[in-house]
């Protein structure tokens, strides 16, 4: 292990122990026994099987908003837009289902997917064009955008799609059978999560070994250069932010389906920032995604259990991705600063 | 002036002025941050605290004022963590100022639950009995209150502040070059902190009022991404803080145009209508880009940002 | 005995594991310039950033007026009086020139409205020293002679007692070169210490009284003006006899016409290029010179492909090469070793072997086309190690690392923009070595340079370029002349260059 390597290593440790005992300290500040709770924490992540299941239900969200960030994060753009695209695609795959509810589900659940996927990568190709046509910053318009696909699923959801029978609660009609995602029997653990592992193996097969991989590494490195030798830098933001939605458009999907059974109002639980802060710590490399996701999906499935059982106040799972976001991004800055001390 | 075209436009220019006003604050805070060459998207955030802290010191104290002085200082507060990080550890200011909002997020859901439903004692209109007699602008000081001409002097003193003074000009330069300024005697670092939590102070500010003296009440979020939104109208107002007023008008303009269409019970769904204002900002960053000359005004030290 | 005002006792300074500046004792006096020569690399810069703050000396330390220097930071150098006009200006393009000087003024009053009448004496020095520049202009729109000027105005704000010139007429033509010695001259005589650090020889003999000496970070000598022939002082700047090696181009046989710029408009955020045509027979060798900021950058980056053309053409071997819509997918086709290596032609985060093999990597071919360690040992690239990532390297090694790449195998077209920018005397040789063993073998070479001298020596022809256009071109026959050419690159016609 290199010098490099052995440092990055050093530098996430640190970061787990400075997480850990911010997390101590805020649950002290709670007024609550703080190793206690962090014990329950992780027992509520993976104790038994119950919880694995709740973990994984809610990794996989997370791990495709991650890699949804991921993909455009590759050519240096800053994407948080997965929230909103993870709602379009939700829109677009359920409109699939209610065009066709009688398919066979074997017929019926690609349908869906790709519908999905296809209304999740037209919600990411717009912020991508405008940056690549217009050079306007693709973060402030995926972060604004965000906004305007919930309001749009409300809009379906009060409105044209509204279930008849389902007496003022907004919400679709429940998907058929065959528009339901198959999971292990009697857990939450479905399709959606072995397509989302899936996906980060090939994208690292992508990012890695094939062809287009140096030319995405030198457009990121490094943009006038990669255009002086013939690399078009619009193209490549088009299609990798159009491919980043589309994976969000099947989180979205996959939540509506899997979980909920039908399009409602509140789909996501902030899983497009979340996803977008567990691609910045993995440095947008698939691999380390999957067991960052996992970390994040037990902290958020812990905390979930946590406030039913222990009055733990339900944002504590947004406080402590926070937390974990500010440690991630102090820690790199401080080491340095303190071995410049050394030095000097 | 046509008496009836003037009580027509007039409500429509209060309500405007009224809705703009938590924006301008907001979107005055993130220019003078980014003419020092720092972008802070926390600056949701710390509306969002200003608006919870605001309106929960104003319920407790009954004084609105105090609220809102409360709601700029918290707004301040939490913008150190941006700059420790920023500043502190180098760290990457998009990826920082999104912690910050993510912290703010939970931490406002957390305190802001007591205070649904509750009270808070508004802030007195303008008017008085010597005004109301007044033509035309005494409708308008009955229905407006401090925070309108506060924006509006914000803004001229701002401007004013940035362009003519000592300080301003040392700002610009950090902007420019931190390198250069440096050269000159300048304290980059220290030049940054300082528009971090102005910027801040004004984001909460700009929260309270939204809570305080607009909406009056306090909700989950209620924020609603005005503070993005800022950051998305400081490149429309090309980092100049006089063009913070008319753009931020602009923008309330399209929020009340929204819910006048949506109180009138149009067919149209009121979720429908309220993506208008977010697809007017994409709007007006498009045209500005399409208009604008490359990258002109942009403060030379920001652009290694968004590269 | 006047006493010094400045003294260097044992100082040295080190960056990591590179000694900058090695055990340096000078002491500088009033009234005198003080010339520190020495190439680039040597430590002038360094030992003189010291004086002025930016930098702490490791060991050693600094008197001024024979006390230990309480020197923090350049606010504390410009209230003691000491100014620094820097190699690249320390300026604020995108602030108006007004805003500038105020910056570096301390006495700037807290309201700085031009009504205000504590203003003035800050614009008394610019209305003498450039009284056509508009004080409201933003720099960006001033020549670059015109913003040294406002450099100049900075320092004689605060009455420096002791100015320091950084590499000053780098950027200039001759005839401002001429005007800026005649300004540090008066400096001296009006009872400033001057200190003048440069590369160049005609630097020193216009101006200085002393000269120091210093290579690799040493002073290696200090002598008075006269006290040496200039050839002496050269061996001392680089260390053993030097015969410069660039010698005169062979003639052409015939014109084969390779390399044609036909007709170019083009235009960017301030600059733009008006109808340059231009042929470059196979073989030849084509300098273009002029004073920076004429269109250079832009001339370079639309021969090369990278900016597109609004009107003409520029052709390579039968085939058009130039870019006509910005989103046009285009790859170069000469071997192009553009300005500013760091920035414009390599990628930190790959390695070396990587950035060797940028155009079959960009194609999504794999094979490597040369041996990249053998590539890095014949052009110099220090360390050579294909593993290493191109961050890592000084701006001297990624100069030769795309020297390397662009270089290393036959081009029919090459465009060379300074390519011994910031390269040692041993490196200059190697690189124009393999240019015009390029050239030799049947390239057209097109190659932008600063250096006159250079371009007067090793040019079949000189163009010059001046606004955007190319004003002439010139068969470079052996009767060119330094002045003529300088006329061209200003506008001045030859008799008014040489008062």
């Amino acid at each position: 292990m290199n010098g490099f390597n052995r440092s990055r290593l050093v530098i996430a440790g640190v970061t787990c122990f400075a997480f850990i005992t911010l997390t101590l300290v805020f649950f002290a500040l709670l007024g609550k026994p703080p190793f206690e709770m962090l014990a329950k924490l992780a027992i509520f992540a993976v104790g038994d099987a119950y919880s694995i299941s709740q973990t994984l239900a809610k990794t996989t969200p997370i791990l495709l908003c991650a890699l949804a960030a991921a993909v455009p994060g590759r050519l240096g753009l800053i994407s948080v837009g997965a929230e909103g695209q993870l709602y379009a695609g939700a829109i677009a795959g359920t409109a699939a289902v209610l065009a066709a509810p009688a398919l066979p589900g074997i017929l019926l659940v690609p349908f869906m997917l790709m519908s999905a996927a296809l209304g999740g990568a037209a919600y990411g190709y717009v912020p991508g064009l405008l940056r690549a046509r217009l050079n306007i910053n693709e973060t402030i318009i995926t972060l604004v955008l965000n906004y305007v696909s919930v309001l749009l699923v409300n809009a379906l959801v009060f409105g044209p799609w509204k279930d008849p029978d389902s007496q003022g609660w907004p919400a679709t009609i429940s998907f058929p059978q065959g528009a339901i995602l198959p999971a292990l029997p009697g857990t939450r653990i479905h399709l959606g999560l072995l397509l989302a592992v899936a996906l980060a193996i090939g994208l690292h097969l992508f990012f890695t070994k094939s062809r287009m991989a140096p030319k995405i590494q030198i457009l990121a490195g490094n943009r006038k250069v990669g255009e002086m030798f013939g690399l078009n830098f619009g193209f490549w933001v088009i299609a990798l932010m159009a491919l980043g939605g589309a994976i969000a458009g099947i989180a979205g999907i996959a939540e509506v389906s899997a979980i909920q059974g039908r399009l409602q109002p509140t789909i996501s639980l902030g899983y497009g920032l979340t996803g977008f802060l567990v691609a910045w710590l993995s440095r947008h490399q698939p691999l380390i995604i999957l067991p960052v996701a996992l970390l994040v999906g037990g902290v958020v499935a812990g905390s979930d259990a946590l406030q039913l059982y222990a009055k733990v106040p339900a944002a504590s799972a947004v406080i402590l991705q926070g937390l974990l976001f500010a440690t991630a991004l102090a820690v790199p800055g401080i080491m340095k600063n303190m071995r410049f001390g050394l030095e000097r | 002036m046509n008496v009836e075209l003037f009580v027509t436009l007039a409500p429509w220019a209060i309500a405007t002025l009224r809705s703009a006003t938590p924006l301008i604050f907001a979107t005055l805070g993130e220019t003078l941050t980014q003419r020092v060459g720092v972008i802070n998207l926390g600056i949701e955030g710390e509306m969002l605290v200003g608006a919870c802290v605001g309106f929960a010191v104003g319920v407790a104290t009954g004084n609105p004022w105090f609220g809102l002085l409360a709601g700029s200082a918290a707004g301040g507060t939490l913008s150190l963590l941006h700059a420790a990080l920023v500043l502190g550890a180098k760290a990457n200011q998009i990826g920082s100022g999104l912690a910050v909002w993510m912290i703010a997020l939970g931490t406002t859901s957390y305190f802001g639950r007591a205070l649904v439903g509750q009270q808070v004692t508004p802030l007195p209109s303008l008017g008085s009995p010597a005004t109301d007699g007044v033509p035309f602008l005494g409708v308008f000081f009955s229905q407006m209150t401090m925070g309108v001409p506060l924006a509006i002097a914000a803004v001229v003193f701002a401007s004013w502040w940035l362009a003519h003074t000592r300080p301003g000009l040392r700002w610009r330069a950090v902007g420019e070059s931190a390198i250069v300024s440096a050269e000159n005697g300048i304290r980059p670092n220290l030049v940054r902190l300082q528009a971090i939590v102005v910027g801040g102070l004004l984001a909460g500010f700009g929260g309270a009022i939204l809570s305080v003296d607009y909406t009056q009440t306090w909700a989950q979020e209620m924020t609603k991404g005005r503070g993005l939104i800022a950051v998305g109208l400081v490149i429309v107002a090309r980092w100049r803080p006089a063009l913070v007023l008319p753009i931020g008008i602009v923008f309330g303009l399209a929020e009340v145009a929204t819910l006048r269409v949506q109180s009138l019970g149009s067919i149209i769904s009121p979720h429908l209508l309220a993506t208008a204002p977010y697809l007017a900002v994409v709007v007006i960053l498009i045209v500005s880009h399409a208009f604008a000359r490359r990258g002109s005004s942009m403060p030379a030290d920001l652009k290694s940002v968004f590269a | 005995m006047t006493a010094p005002i400045v003294q260097f006792d044992g100082v040295s300074r080190r960056f990591g594991e590179l000694l900058a500046v090695d055990d340096a004792n000078l002491e500088i006096y009033p009234g005198e310039v003080l010339a520190v020569l020495g190439e680039n690399g040597a430590g002038k810069s360094t030992l003189m950033k010291m004086l002025y703050g930016i930098h702490p000396p490791s060991t050693g330390r600094i008197l001024i007026d024979e006390k230990p220097s309480t020197i923090e930071g350049p606010a504390d150098a410009m209230s003691n009086g000491i100014g620094m006009v820097f190699q690249h200006f320390s300026q604020l393009p995108a602030l108006s020139v007004y805003d500038n000087l105020l910056l570096a003024w301390p006495q700037t009053p807290f309201w700085t409205g031009r009504r205000n009448p504590r203003i003035a004496p800050a614009l008394q020095t610019l209305s003498r020293l450039a009284p056509e520049v508009n004080p409201r202009a933003k720099l960006a729109e001033l020549s670059v002679g015109e913003q040294q000027l406002v450099e100049l105005c900075k320092v004689l704000n605060i009455s420096a007692r002791i100015v320091i010139f950084d590499e000053p007429t780098s950027v200039l033509t001759p005839a401002e070169a001429r005007s800026l010695h005649g300004f540090i001259r008066q400096l001296a005589e009006d009872g400033a210490a001057v200190i003048l650090i440069t590369h160049k020889l005609a630097d020193v003999e216009a101006c200085a009284d002393r000269i120091a000496v210093m290579r690799r970070g040493g002073i290696v000598d200090i002598s008075q003006r006269g006290d040496r022939e200039m050839s002496e002082i050269v061996s001392l700047m680089m260390g053993k006899e030097v015969k410069r090696t660039l010698s005169a181009p062979k003639p052409l046989k015939r014109r084969v016409q390779q390399l044609f710029i036909d007709k170019v408009c083009a235009e960017a955020p301030g600059a733009a290029l008006h109808d340059i045509s231009l042929t470059i027979a196979r073989g030849e060798v084509v300098g273009i010179a002029g004073v920076a900021g004429n269109g250079q950058t832009l001339l370079a980056e639309v021969v090369a492909g990278i900016h597109p053309v609004t009107s003409g053409d520029v052709v390579l071997d039968g085939g058009s090469i130039a870019r006509f819509a910005e989103n046009d997918t285009l790859a170069t086709s000469l071997g192009y070793i553009p300005e500013q290596p760091r920035q414009n032609a390599v990628v930190d985060g790959m390695t070396l072997a990587r950035n060797l093999n940028l155009r079959a990597l960009a194609k999504g071919a794999r094979s490597d086309e040369v041996n990249p360690e053998d590539l890095l040992r014949r052009f110099n690239v220090n360390p050579p190690e294909p593993d290493r990532l191109a961050g890592t390297l000084s701006g001297g090694n990624l100069q030769k690392l795309v020297s390397a790449r662009e270089l290393g195998s036959f081009r029919s077209g090459i465009l060379a923009c300074y390519p011994t920018m910031g390269l040692d005397l041993a490196a200059i040789e190697m690189v124009y070595g393999e240019i015009f063993a390029q050239a030799e073998a049947g390239a057209a070479v097109l190659w932008i340079s600063e250096d006159l001298d250079d371009l007067l020596v090793a040019a079949h022809r000189i163009a010059v370029l001046r606004e955007g256009r190319l004003v002439a071109i010139k068969t470079n026959d052996g009767t060119l002349s330094r002045d003529e050419i300088g006329a061209l690159m200003t506008g001045l016609n030859t008799s008014e260059a040489a008062a």
